[in-house]
């Protein structure tokens, strides 16, 4: 138990260090020879406590509590690179342990970027994006800043005029683009909405001075702040995202298997990988990054989970309540 | 610091003044009319935590404001630990009511945000409670252990547990929703970020919450007898990392990750 003690402040001691260095650094420490002989001897405590120590076995909840922690090691373990590379040497089972893949609108493909960015591997199923959407909060919001710190966060709402105070005049928003393009028609200089494919937000302005003066500008949600020195104030255009969307349809031997609309917190599951939604075009939504991952070993670790969780709340909370209420009744 | 003129501010200010009018009546053992402002103050906190729940229109625990804002209505947790419990401390419940909003009434920016699309979860909601549940209770196991430390113990006729039990019992309560919090937040990782555990430095410092309770269990186990002071110390290593789990973590730039939008 001494042993035990010791290896989980040996482990409290590795978290808060892994805290200091940030994820990536943190995730390649734990993988390192001498981290994981730690997690091996860790799992192999816990089963030698669980065959040693009766007491473990009798007791419901914490066989429960130090099984699931051995459940959740071993998952995690076997769900590893290292698991995975084991995995093809003893049972010849070929998986891709996390990648990416990039797909433009209406397009399949089955290559993934593992996570080295060195090597592409093949699913062996096709990925089509039938359509990628980027859904905003309504209404967004024009910033405007004053010099001396001053600031106004207008909604966008078109030919609405608002008053900013007798020293800075009314703000109208006229139009709002989703393309802002300047193109030239008959020599002329002519600003439109573009529909063709692309992304430039951005949002026409009139601006009325105290004196009555009347300015129009274009305020851009990518280029956004800027202000020249006679200006009174910096406006800027920013829209919340809500939702990202991605339309999948996955085909295999040209026949349909799966379809699913994926975004953050709802992946696709499918032929033994996780889809998620990872990246996108941020300049002209055209096309989506998804995230592959195998879905090896997860299982083991989600009944470690339950185990753990049923024998942490068994044994603090409810074992003492069923000891409480038959007691009551004798 | 910032003083908040809005109905908000004002609903907080409420609450802390009631809570520390509530403690300082209780020490002068004036303990029904402290009793009536503790619960006057409980009442408060309910309706500024459903006042913003309105104004955000989402379960209002996105950001340390609203966290601290749901901190705030400690008062059932008190009730719970003296009634089932049999442990003390019910007016520093108080004093820990008004410390937890004292940060959200001065300190926190209250701007409404929009939830960002990772957020957008049924886990959201569970998986912040549980960890607050857990956070009132270890900070009350905190208030036990220091108690000891410092040789306190409740009157022979208030029937209530010694301070090193007391530790004992409440963090038996707190530790729980303290595991149920790291597993929710860790399956929520999975379906939203596409791994479990992602070594993000809040989740590091969480799993280290979890491991000192974890090493008090055990310690406690093996030499809680003869050691019942080491126990204590334990208890308060525990509080000080779910601090820094909590504040330190969000507010430093020594730990940029996944959570930032926390703060």
């Amino acid at each position: 138990m001494w042993v035990g003690l010791a290896l989980i402040v040996f482990l409290l001691f590795l978290s808060i260090y892994g805290a200091f260095i940030g994820a990536a650094r943190a995730q390649s420490f734990i993988n390192r020879l001498p981290v994981v002989v730690y997690w091996i001897t860790f799992l192999l405590l816990l089963i030698v406590a669980l065959a040693v120590f009766r007491r473990l076995v009798r007791v419901p909840g914490l066989l429960l509590i130090h099984l699931g922690c051995v459940f959740i090691l071993a998952g995690a373990m076997w769900s590893s690179e290292t698991g995975h590379k084991l995995q093809k040497k003893l049972f010849g089972i070929d998986k891709i342990t996390t990648g990416q893949m990039r797909i433009h609108e209406g397009h399949s493909d089955n290559r993934v970027i593992l996570e080295d960015n060195k090597q592409i591997k093949e699913l062996p199923f096709s990925v089509e994006l039938k359509d990628f959407q980027i859904k905003y909060y309504k209404p967004a919001y024009l910033y405007i800043q004053t010099r001396d710190g001053q600031g106004w966060k207008i909604p966008v709402e078109t030919d609405t005029e608002f008053p900013l105070g007798p020293e800075f005049g009314t703000v109208k928003i006229l139009r709002a683009f989703e393309n802002f393009k300047i193109t030239i028609e008959d020599g002329s200089r002519k600003i439109i909405d573009d529909p063709q494919p692309g992304s430039n937000p951005a949002l026409e302005v009139q601006i009325t001075s105290p004196q009555g003066q009347v300015t129009t500008k274009y305020v851009f949600e990518r280029f956004g702040g800027h202000a020249r020195p006679e200006d009174k104030f910096a406006l800027s255009y920013r829209r919340v995202i809500s939702d990202y969307i991605s339309r999948l349809r996955i085909t295999k031997d040209n026949k349909v298997v799966a379809e699913k609309d994926i975004e953050v917190n709802h992946p696709l599951s499918f032929g033994g990988y996780h889809f998620y939604q990872h990246s996108y075009d941020a300049e002209a939504s055209q096309y989506t990054v998804l995230m592959v991952v195998s879905n090896t070993g997860l299982a083991v670790v989600y009944a470690g989970y339950w185990m753990l969780c049923i024998g942490v709340i068994w044994h603090l909370w409810l074992r003492r309540i069923v000891t409480k209420i038959k007691l009551k009744n004798k | 610091m910032e003083i908040k003129y809005t109905i908000q501010g004002l609903l907080i200010y409420a609450t802390i003044i009631a809570y520390l009018c509530a403690f300082v009546i209780t020490l002068l053992h004036r303990r029904k009319i402290g009793h009536i402002l503790y619960v006057f103050g409980f009442i408060i906190a309910v309706f500024s935590f459903g006042y913003r729940w309105y104004h955000v229109r989402h379960v209002p625990l996105q950001n340390l404001f609203e966290v601290f804002l749901c901190l705030g209505m400690i008062y059932p947790v008190s009730l719970f630990c003296r009634r089932f419990l049999r442990v003390g401390g019910y007016s520093a419940d108080m004093l820990i009511g008004a410390i937890v909003l004292f940060p959200a009434g001065l300190v926190f920016n209250a701007e409404p945000q929009q939830l960002p699309p990772a957020l957008q979860s049924w886990l959201f909601t569970p998986h912040v409670a549980v960890y607050m549940l857990s956070y009132i209770f270890m900070a009350k196991a905190t208030f036990q252990a220091i108690s000891q430390l410092a040789g306190k113990s409740p009157g022979a006729n208030e029937n209530l547990l010694g301070p090193e039990q007391a530790t004992y019992r409440i963090i038996c309560i707190g530790f729980p929703p303290l595991t149920l919090g790291l597993i929710l937040g860790s399956y929520w990782g999975k379906k939203a970020w596409g791994d479990y555990w992602g070594w993000d430095p809040k989740e590091l410092w969480g799993l280290a919450s979890w491991l000192v309770y974890v090493g008090y269990f055990h310690f406690r186990y093996m030499f809680g007898k003869k050691h019942p002071r080491i126990n204590s110390f334990w208890a308060i290593a525990g509080m000080a990392v779910i601090i820094i789990t909590l504040l330190w973590v969000n507010l430093s730039r020594l730990f940029p990750g996944l959570h930032s939008y926390a703060t």
